[in-house]
């Protein structure tokens, strides 16, 4: 799967269970210390070993690539700064992803806050980002493509109805494939939380969308 | 379990995040309720419909614009202008005897050393590197394409400059399927590049190798794990040429297991059909039985009927 890989916080087992994992484990450590200590090299590592992942997160989240690219640099220098305050007690990724998710929130709270004083956006920037990225259906004919781009744009406005919290949830479970429990320990909150946003979010997409499925 | 319950679980039901028990409930309560059972129907829709949304994947260009971008975010964060600036500057304190003395001792060493190394003045002039690493020359700075430079550390000591650099060099390998070197980028091009016509062209050029291990595990994984439905699909075409064996079995079942795209899922019954492996009669008998896609139902009850049920 090419979506978020999140290992939870947890002790002990690793070891035991995959000796590769546990070894990637000693070397992340290694790595996060040498971060912790100024080296910036340590620190460029760790970052290329998520920043795929924290890109595609945040390209599904905004709507321009430029808006993808200032939540990255935003999240990354959060965790740089943060980085010496870091505990070795939570997993590297659990904490990182947390910072992503933050940094995320607050740029839906603030689309959210604007939306009453703005136009909402055209599509040309839009039309024109999706055709930088690889076709999944190279060989549709343009009524088809044309069928999906009209259900994207659904799908989209119907997603931009959630309230940030819920469109998180919603997108680190149904495109992320995360597990409640994942999201949870993200979000700081019970998997019973998670589970009440999932299912609001569920409904409102299941109220805007009626007319498609 | 009553309506209540059933709607509770009922955007759960289809990320397998109900327990077992509950799961069958909720079926149980589906088959003897039109309602719930309507609703599910239509959960179930709305995720298909969901899973129609754009994916937006980073092209590796933007990957690389972003990590520069960070990169210079870095620098500053880190030093500030002003303290780059500083840096920088530090070692090029004028001091005038000191700086008579440097003047005069750099004429002379120059001189000597440039003709102790004469005859290699019309060679190109070459860089250190670092860490056991062979020094990097001129004609190879030309051919590097500089992502990002994130330190630049000159040593007052010695006057050196060290310049810590994300670069990549381009390379162009050529050989047979046989050289082992073109089969290791192959694969791994395969497995884990991210523009998806590099890994189908990469694919096109695995054909002839199918049977070589690595390259049957690379076409295997593809068809299971590719994001890319174009690629899956090449890569199950190249399946259906490969020696039969449980490794090739287990995948395709994979494949009916997983894939969410129906075409997918039929192509795979189409291969697991020509082979008389009773192994693959279970997963068929259960698609046959439950599969969202009338025409996989269809299919799958075909090739059980082939098989000899």
């Amino acid at each position: 799967m090419d979506g978020i890989c999140l290992e939870l916080a947890g002790k002990g087992t690793a070891q035991a269970a995959d000796p590769a994992a546990w070894a990637g484990g000693m070397e992340e450590l290694a790595l996060i210390r040498r971060a912790q200590d100024g080296d910036r090299s340590a620190f460029d590592e760790l970052v290329r070993k998520y920043d795929q992942n924290v890109l595609r997160l945040a390209l599904q989240m905004v709507r321009s690539p430029e808006e993808a690219r200032d939540l990255y640099q935003e999240a990354f220098l959060k965790v740089y700064r943060s980085l010496p305050r870091f505990r070795l007690e939570a997993r590297f990724s659990t904490w990182l992803y947390r910072v992503v998710m933050n940094v995320c929130l607050d740029y839906l709270r603030r689309q959210n806050s604007r939306k009453e004083v703005q136009a909402p956006e055209g599509e040309d920037g839009e039309a024109e980002y999706f055709q930088a990225l690889p076709d999944e259906h190279p060989a549709q004919d343009p009524a088809h493509a044309l069928r999906d781009k009209e259900i994207g744009k659904r799908i989209q406005g119907a997603l931009a109805q959630l309230n940030p919290r819920e469109r998180m949830v919603f997108e680190l479970k149904h495109y992320q494939g995360l597990k409640l429990r994942a999201i949870g320990e993200l979000c700081g909150t019970s998997e019973q939380t998670v589970k009440n946003c999932l299912f609001r979010a569920t409904q409102k997409l299941r109220t805007e969308l009626r007319d498609l499925v | 379990m009553n309506c209540q319950q059933f709607e509770e679980n009922l955007a759960l039901l289809d990320y397998g995040e109900v327990p077992e028990e509950q799961r069958v409930a909720c079926e149980a309560h589906a088959a003897s309720c039109e309602r719930c059972r309507a609703a599910l129907e239509d959960m179930r829709r709305l995720h298909v419909l969901l899973g129609e949304r754009p994916r937006r994947e980073p092209t590796p260009e933007f990957v690389v614009e972003c990590r520069q971008a960070l990169d210079e975010a870095l620098d500053r964060e880190q030093l500030g202008w002003h303290g780059l600036l500083r840096q920088w500057f530090s070692t090029w304190h004028f001091r005038p005897a000191t700086g008579l003395a440097a003047a005069l001792t750099l004429v002379a060493c120059g001189f000597t050393v440039g003709w102790m190394l004469r005859p290699r003045a019309l060679g190109t002039p070459s860089l250190a590197g670092l860490d056991g690493q062979p020094p990097i020359t001129a004609a190879d700075l030309a051919n590097m394409r500089i992502n990002g430079i994130s330190r630049v550390a000159p040593d007052p000591q010695t006057g050196d400059v060290r310049i810590t650099m994300d670069a990549a060099r381009r390379l162009t390998l050529e050989g047979s399927l046989d050289d082992p070197r073109i089969q290791q980028v192959l694969v791994y091009a395969v497995k884990s590049y991210d523009n998806p016509g590099i890994r189908r062209e990469s694919l096109d050029a695995l054909r002839s190798g199918g049977n070589k291990p690595v390259v049957r595990q690379a076409l295997l994984y593809t068809m299971q794990n590719d994001p890319n439905l174009g690629v899956r699909l090449a890569a199950l075409d190249e399946a259906k040429s490969l020696e039969w064996d449980s490794n090739l079995r287990d995948a395709l079942l994979g494949v009916l297991a997983h894939d969410k795209n129906d075409g997918m899922r039929v192509a795979a019954i189409d291969v697991l059909s020509r082979h008389a492996d009773e192994a693959v009669l279970p997963a068929l008998e259960r698609l046959a039985a439950s599969d969202a896609c009338p025409y996989v139902r269809l299919k799958s009850a075909s090739a059980v009927r082939s098989l000899g049920r």
